[in-house]
């Protein structure tokens, strides 16, 4: 009898241990279990150009539109910032100069900036994503943006840099990426509006539909602007396109020509 | 007789189809929006960044031979359009149209060409970073 009962203690036990091992593995294995609720990342990737047709679908805009500046309504600058305005001398738009007078920063290729990298010569970007990171790829001088998704935060006291410090988090199929730590070298558009070193710039980047892509801009910077410049971009995937080199350096062997063409050599 | 009203109608298609992009925009405009056509034999076509550009010879009445010089978009954007760097060889005969500089500089910035054998190619000039 008692060898019966010993024997039924360990069958159980054994049965119990094997059950116990057999729960174990399956918690382990994320994809079974129920309190892990994995969801795949949106994916962005691709190459993008903005999209030349109205929301109305009444008409197609010319990329030189669409490159010029941010959105067509700029807020009310500041002092401070209303004379840098009136001492950048641009080489386009309706403030244009001739080239030899005009002192825009790209013009000797130095770095754009953010945003004026989305715009400037209205150039496709291309976005592709690594664990911890979406790199932000530019056609426009070969430029790069780091936007860490790591969960890191800001470095506490930045070096300002011409293209600033990226990080982004998801906000459900949302990529909000916020971006502070700039030097005020730049112009935040080709029409010559200037910033500060405070500015703060957010995009929200959703792919609405397989071909869709939008960005959602915000850009704070009350040194130079009294209220927030938002923008909202529609950007159109080109499956067909790889981006293609466009070095900056090369204007110089353009400056010549377009001097002559406007008669100032 | 030509009726206004039908002159009118003309002169607002030749606007639309040739003119339409270059009125919508303001600004300090090195070329002139009226469009100039010229004849002439390619010495050469730069395919590059950030205007390509091709340069061809027209000869005067007088016979003197006038230097051109037609600049379009950046060579990645006419290869998305099609183009190649094999499009135009020295010694082509062509039939350029294009905004030509106000300035006088045998400039213009290019609409329109006739290639040798007859096929033409419009520049869709939205498509490019042009004023």
């Amino acid at each position: 009898m008692r060898k019966r009962i010993l024997g039924l203690i360990v069958t159980t036990a054994a049965a119990a241990l094997a059950f116990c091992s057999a729960m174990r593995s399956q918690t382990a294995n994320p994809g079974n279990s129920a309190s892990h609720a994995s969801k795949a990342m949106p994916d962005l990737s691709g190459v993008w150009r903005r999209s030349r047709t109205a929301p109305d679908k009444t008409r197609k805009y010319t990329i030189y539109e669409l490159a010029f500046s941010i959105s067509n309504d700029v807020p009310p600058m500041t002092p401070w910032a209303q004379e840098k305005f009136n001492a950048n001398k641009p080489n386009l738009g309706s403030r244009a100069v001739p080239l030899g007078e005009s002192n825009d920063p790209i013009m000797q290729c130095f770095p754009p900036g953010v945003p004026r990298v989305y715009l400037i010569r209205g150039e496709p970007i291309e976005f592709a994503q690594i664990p911890g990171r979406v790199i932000l790829l530019y056609e426009y001088d070969h430029f790069v943006r780091n936007i860490y998704t790591d969960g890191r935060g800001h470095p506490a006291d930045p070096n300002p840099a011409w293209m600033g410090d990226s990080i982004g988090k998801w906000e459900g199929d949302t990529l909000v990426v916020d971006t502070v730590g700039f030097n005020d070298k730049t112009w935040l558009d080709n029409d010559g509006h200037p910033h500060s070193e405070d500015l703060h710039v957010v995009e929200r980047v959703r792919r609405v539909s397989h071909d869709r892509l939008t960005i959602d801009a915000t850009l704070e910077d009350p040194k130079a602007y009294t209220k927030p410049w938002t923008a909202h971009w529609v950007y159109e995937l080109k499956p067909a396109w790889t981006l293609g080199e466009m070095a900056c350096a090369d204007n110089a062997t353009y400056g010549d020509m377009q001097q002559k063409s406007e008669g100032t050599k | 007789m030509i009726s206004k009203a039908a002159t009118g109608l003309a002169l607002a298609l030749a606007l639309a189809i040739f003119c339409a992009p270059a009125l919508a925009h303001h600004g300090a405009a090195t070329y002139d929006e009226k469009l100039t056509t010229v004849k002439g034999t390619v010495t050469d076509f730069q395919f590059m960044n950030p205007h390509s550009a091709v340069l061809f010879d027209v000869t005067g009445a007088d016979g003197k031979i006038e230097k051109w010089t037609a600049e379009c978009a950046s060579a990645t954007t006419m290869a998305r359009l099609g183009w190649n760097k094999t499009m135009f060889k020295p010694g082509d005969q062509v039939t350029v149209t294009g905004n030509a500089a106000k300035s006088g500089a045998k400039i213009m910035r290019l609409r329109k060409v006739v290639f040798p054998n007859g096929k033409e190619q419009m520049i869709d000039r939205g498509e490019d970073y042009a004023e």
